[in-house]
């Protein structure tokens, strides 16, 4: 099922370069010029052969050249003689040997060349396939905190491994950044939100040594902190409220799981129990009835993925479930792609099929699934509780009534119609007497018997939330080739044994072992949990991770570009408790994050993607936050807490074959609680990056294209929006002058320049004399042309970009 | 993943065609410098020798019968009633029972002598343009599954669609539109997975003009008019617009993604000229659109959306789909076979005959690839009161035309009764892969990086059926 290509890694010697290749020119030369050259070249030109003394296996190689010299010039492929070879322009050199290659293969050199011929950097340690040393399955060192010269930088040590990378690149820091920018750049990371008025004025006015931590403790503090960081972490866990796939049915609990996320992040609960919570909350003793509520609903997470719910064969579909679950936990906890296992050992990484198999009989002695006869039916838990007694109590009221009405009724009929037999002298009535009722009391009982019915299938949503329970405990046979027809041993439950640290957990034949997988993955020693974890951390609030692959840490992962700052934050993380809110103002109090994003153009020339953070990335403010964004400033936010928008109810059809969209996306609520519905997630979002909602996700994707351009122009709501936020500042007492101000100050949280306003009063003027003709009215032309001003104001880059 | 800035250089280059407003005249004046900037839509050359430069599917959702269209079985006749002389598939979607004949008649046509059913009479005239496939399976016998696996080659993961595959793999011809557009797809079963680019960066996206739910009269890119302001408004807007952006750069120093943004303002207005020219058919004759039939109302719908994806053809988007979703049964006829199908039949039998002459025609059949097909067929036996069609994926009719196929070929076969495949079976991979070799593409070479492994629309799987190629 899942089949990676085999491609081949190659070891390469750490080539000398001024600037690294950006991750644009590596796509390029992996997707079109690496496998020429595996395919045609290194056959003969590789580790295992170096005819006419030449690899091309490296760049460095490539400089080196063979008997005949360099074979590359960078930057110049008419001196550079693997392209003379290639386009056979050397009767005596012509290559490959076995036919010139397909004229695009030719291009696709020639443009590498041009580039600089770019070649990522990778380990010297040889083939690095099934490494089990590999540096993520080790635990995290302690590293030594870094001497550095300008010792004034630092704040925390954090910052001393950030600036030694720095220095002995010859670099420096971006200068720090001013409080404008540092309020609007930490309120949109910790609250998904602009900084209003006042709080920009009261930061500005506190000159306070340490105004900016209390800065970061009030929205540490703030609701809305774990309505944008929980939202982080719903990425991950794949939240959706509808199934997607082939049966796209409503997830109409999922929306209790968001909640409680949303909570345990705002009340920063410690991450390894909120991760043991996760994979085994029914399993974990309650002091209370809401902290039983809140463990049943956090296995959520094993429950929410995408289904097939209509495969027809059962035997498939429960095991691509389990497959959805253990590929899940590889890449949210552990940062491996587990799901390549299920049909063949993995391919790059140290984890075997039998590793796989070992985990998924977790999975399958844990119950997912009520039914699997198409459409099948998640495991819901009850949530007990004394609305719930009075809800069922009601209920089994109602059905006991009806079922009387109906006994009742028919004990009467059947007596009239005894009566009128006796009366005519029959002699034997027969056994059922309700052919011989009059039409009249046949109807009757049919509406009675309707109302009973209608009763019984449609019983009280009682509370429920998505999520497992223990199902029969098994252990699993490995399934040759990913088949569940052809089996082949059995296979213990056990966790990957190259995991180094934790001890293997013991699992008996009494419980499925969630419990078990779980405390292992938060043990203190386990090598990946709290990596993973801080990794992503970093990724939120810098826009990269430490390791850029946020989900992949195993060998085809990227290396960490600080691999001893990573390692000391995973272990102080642990040693504080395992609390993200002290993680956050360790790094948010940093030098490092309170750059500016403005660097000289020597830094940008050397390190143009900023892998070693010397300035702060400008950063595109994600879906969210940009409808967020337009609904706070134009004072149309409703910032009511938690609770379900979805209509349509629970394993209700979202989408069938009519195509019509079933969702309202018209709430005024904060984003995060508009329903995500797979296969077709809410234009806005889908067009600013929001990730599939199917897999995973630590690192959305961040693109600039022309549809989000045609959004932002043409959308009813962005000029809705405009159209408020325009009447909120005309019904204000002032000046246009003073107008347009506050307006820049509300939507870019800074003046506006003299240039400004003088450039934004003609563009009034202007846009008023255009519709002079079609408007009569002149304070409806007024708000026309403020409206259109603001549309512009909130289109531009500033608005949806922070420094 | 990236971000690819579209520069202003190659924008401008790209817009020979459309670009006739002065509205951002200003802006364009300026100039960067970006020798490394790769455009991920720029006109890319092909493997090998191309014989198509585009394709059109014509998507019959919900799996229209093999035996009652292109591929008669006379022992289906012979048996109706009787049970089916050998197993049935292990995994059914729903179960049948005996043999039901076709209640249709077939006949040969052309020169070339293929079959076609009284449900197709028009494309019947042209029998000897089409490359039909009698032996095609699949992998899935539920809609959500068939309909991914047609669409990107998987039926359990997310996978980029085969017209996000063509598109990364050759760009566009025309920087002003979309590189694949998919008119009224439907909204189930898989859904917007079916024209998403899933892991390849997004400008690989299809482009949806509206979906199955409205008719295709109505079917627009979304946001691309604007329903309160005029033209003229909006071109000062966009001046201000780009006065603000350059002061604010001017503060904030270069930066690649704000120059980037400011491009894609660009292209969006001139999408937003070019795009609706391309969907308004008022100016095609009357004669065009009689052969469409949009002068019919059973098939103005269908005939609509072929004539747009000529047009789209012509502005040199690479892929085009269109869906034909009828909103209460589809092709889906576990029941009533006989007037579903009927119905169907005749909804598109003429757009579609209509949209082969047309591109015949104007000389563009040799290089538009046609492909027409369902998410699977039927089964040989009946189903729901003895009158309908179970799903089947194990054996069932596709044809190609046009771009390099043999006009007139009968390829592969099914059993005696349509059940299964038989001989040169054709699996959707392989399909997959010889459509791509048509458009000059090596499947095993059209390969993108994602999560440290090389991914192909195929997978591991997918021949060549170079015995098509004309």
């Amino acid at each position: 099922m899942i089949c990676a290509l085999l491609c081949v890694l190659l070891a390469a010697d750490e080539p000398a370069r001024t600037a690294p290749p950006t991750a644009e020119q590596l796509r390029f030369f992996e997707t079109n010029v690496r496998p020429v050259l595996v395919e045609h070249c290194q056959k003969c030109h590789g580790s295992k052969k170096q005819w006419a003394g030449l690899r091309l296996d490296s760049r460095e190689a490539l400089l080196r050249g063979g008997d005949s010299g360099a074979a590359i010039v960078p930057g110049e492929p008419n001196k550079s003689l693997l392209i003379r070879a290639v386009r056979h322009e050397d009767e005596n050199l012509k290559m490959p040997e076995d036919g010139k290659l397909a004229d695009r293969q030719i291009a696709d050199l020639v443009r590498w060349v041009e580039m600089g011929a770019p070649f990522p950097e990778t380990a010297k340690t040889g083939m690095r396939s099934r490494d089990p040393k590999h540096w993520a399955f080790q635990p995290p060192t302690e590293p030594q905190i870094p001497a550095v010269k300008n010792t004034k930088w630092p704040q925390i040590a954090l910052d001393n491994f950030i600036l030694s990378k720095l220095e002995s690149a010859g670099l420096s820091p971006a200068e720090k950044a001013d409080k404008r920018t540092l309020i609007r750049r930490v309120t949109f990371d910790l609250t998904g939100l602009p900084p209003t008025l006042g709080e920009i004025e009261t930061f500005l006015a506190d000159d306070r040594d340490d105004a900016f931590a209390q800065l970061v403790d009030r929205l540490l503090a703030s609701p809305a902190y774990g309505e944008r960081w929980g939202r982080h972490w719903l990425d991950v866990a794949r939240y959706a409220d509808s199934n997607g796939l082939d049966e796209n049915i409503a997830h109409g609990n999922a929306w209790r799981y968001r909640d409680h996320v949303v909570a345990a992040f705002n009340r920063d609960q410690p991450f390894d129990r909120f991760i043991v919570e996760q994979l085994a909350g029914d399993l974990l003793p309650a002091a209370d009835e809401a902290q039983r509520h809140a463990q049943l609903i956090a296995t959520g997470f094993l429950t929410i993925g995408p289904k097939v719910l209509a495969e027809v064969n059962q035997d498939k579909m429960q095991m691509d479930i389990v497959d959805e679950q253990v590929d899940s936990i590889g890449r949210v906890f552990l940062g491996l792609t587990l799901g390549c296992a299920r049909c063949h050992d993995h391919k790059f990484d140290p984890i075997e099929t039998a590793d796989y198999y070992g985990l998924a009989g977790i999975l399958k002695s844990t119950r997912t699934m009520d039914t699997y006869t198409k459409v099948a039916k998640w495991h819901e838990n009850e949530l007990p509780s004394a609305t719930l007694i009075a809800m069922r109590t009601e209920y089994e009221a109602q059905l006991a009534t009806k079922k009387k009405a109906v006994d009742e009724f028919v004990a009467q009929a059947d007596k009239q119609v005894r009566e009128k037999l006796a009366a005519d002298g029959a002699e034997k009535p027969p056994e059922k007497l309700e052919t011989l009722y009059p039409d009249a009391t046949k109807a009757e009982l049919t509406k009675l018997r309707e109302a009973l019915s209608t009763l019984v299938k449609n019983p009280p949503d009682y509370p429920a939330a998505m999520g497992v329970s223990e199902d029969k405990v098994v252990d699993l046979a490995i399934h040759v080739r990913g088949n569940p027809l052809k089996l082949g041993d059995v296979v213990p439950r056990r966790t990957p044994p190259v995991v180094r640290g934790p001890q293997p957990p013991q699992f008996g034949p009494a419980e499925s072992g969630r419990r078990q997988l779980a405390e292992w993955l938060t043990d203190p020693q386990h090598p990946l949990t709290a990596r993973v974890l801080v990794n992503r951390v970093w990724r939120w609030h810098f826009g990269k991770g430490l390791v850029r692959t946020t989900e992949n840490f195993g060998l085809l992962g990227e290396a960490p570009s600080h691999p001893e700052l990573l390692d000391w934050l995973a272990r102080r993380f642990v040693a504080d408790g395992w609390s993200l809110k002290s993680l956050h103002r360790l790094i948010l109090n940093s030098s490092t994050y309170q750059q500016g994003s403005l660097a000289s153009a020597e830094v940008v020339a050397r390190d143009p993607e900023n892998r070693l953070f010397g300035r702060v990335n400008v950063r595109r403010l994600e879906a969210e936050e940009v409808r967020d964004s337009l609904l706070a400033v134009s004072g149309q936010l409703d910032s009511t807490f938690g609770g379900s928008l979805l209509k349509v109810k629970n394993r209700g059809y979202l989408f069938d074959h009519t195509s019509i969209d079933l969702t309202d996306y018209t709430s005024r609520r904060r984003s995060l609680y508009l329903p995500v519905i797979r296969n077709n997630v809410f234009d806005l979002f889908q067009l600013l990056d929001f990730p599939d909602p199917a897999v995973p996700s630590g690192d959305r994707a961040m693109t600039t294209v022309a549809p989000q351009a045609l959004m932002m122009l043409n959308s009813d709501f962005v000029m809705q929006s405009a159209d408020e936020l325009a009447a909120r500042l005309l019904a204000e007492p002032g000046d246009d002058d003073q107008r347009i101000s506050r307006m820049h100050v509300l939507a870019y949280g800074r003046e506006a320049s003299d240039e400004e306003r003088l450039g934004n009063r003609v563009f009034l003027t202007k846009i008023e004399k255009s519709v002079a003709a079609t408007e009569l009215d002149a304070s409806k032309r007024r708000r026309q042309a403020w409206s259109v001003l603001c549309h512009v104001v909130i289109a531009a880059n500033e608005f949806v970009y922070v420094r | 993943m990236f971000q690819f800035p579209i520069s202003r250089r190659q924008a401008l280059k790209k817009s020979a065609a459309g670009f006739g407003s002065l509205a951002l005249a200003s802006l364009l004046s300026e100039t960067t410098s970006d020798a490394n900037t790769i455009d991920p839509l720029a006109a890319q050359m092909p493997h090998h020798a191309a014989r198509a430069k585009r394709i059109i599917f014509l998507f019959m959702s919900g799996g229209p019968s093999q035996v009652d269209t292109f591929d008669p079985k006379p022992l289906l006749d012979r048996d109706d009633g009787k049970p089916l002389p050998f197993d049935k598939p292990r995994v059914q979607f729903n179960g049948t029972g005996n043999l039901l004949k076709s209640p249709w008649r077939f006949r040969q046509h052309g020169d070339s002598g293929l079959w076609v059913s009284e449900l197709f009479p028009h494309l019947a005239e042209r029998v000897d343009d089409l490359c039909m496939i009698h032996s095609m399976h699949g992998s899935n016998a539920a809609h959500g599954g068939a309909v991914m696996k047609v669409h990107t080659g998987s039926d359990n993961f997310i996978r980029p669609s085969i017209g996000s595959w063509v598109s990364y793999g050759l760009g566009t011809e025309n920087g002003n539109l979309p590189a694949f557009v998919t008119i009224c797809p439907t909204l189930a079963f898989g859904g917007i997975n079916n024209w998403s680019s899933a892991f390849l960066p997004a400008v690989y996206q299809g482009t949806a003009l509206g979906d199955a739910s409205v008719p295709s009269e109505r079917a627009k890119v979304k946001y691309i008019r604007n329903s309160r302001l005029s033209r003229e408004l909006q071109q000062l807007q966009l001046e201000r617009l780009s006065q603000l952006n350059r002061e604010h750069q001017s503060r904030s120093g270069p930066e690649a993604s704000l120059e980037a943004r400011i491009n894609s303002f660009e292209l969006a207005f001139r999408m937003q000229s070019e795009l609706p020219k391309v969907e308004d058919l008022s100016g095609e004759s009357k004669a065009t659109q009689h052969l469409y039939g949009l002068d019919d109302p059973v098939t103005a719908n269908f005939g609509r959306m072929c004539l747009m994806a000529r047009r789209f053809a012509e502005s040199g988007v690479r892929f085009i789909q269109v869906t034909h979703n009828d909103n209460k049964v589809q092709w889906d006829q576990h029941a009533d076979l006989k007037n579903g199908h009927e119905k169907n039949a005749r909804e598109v039998d003429l757009p579609i005959a209509g949209l082969l002459a047309d591109l015949k025609a104007r000389g563009m059949l040799d290089d538009t690839l046609i492909w027409w097909g369902g998410e699977f067929g039927r089964t040989p036996t009946a189903e729901g009161g003895n009158n309908g069609r179970d799903h089947n994926p194990d054996g069932f009719t596709m044809w190609l035309a046009g771009g390099g196929v043999k006009g007139g070929l009968r390829y592969g076969s099914s059993d005696d009764y349509g059940f299964y495949a038989a001989e040169n079976k054709v699996h959707i991979h392989d399909l997959h892969a010889t459509m791509l070799h048509l458009l000059g593409l090596d499947h095993e070479r059209l390969t993108y990086r994602y999560a440290g492994r090389d991914f192909r629309l195929t997978d591991v799987e997918g021949n060549v059926v170079s015995d098509l190629f004309a």
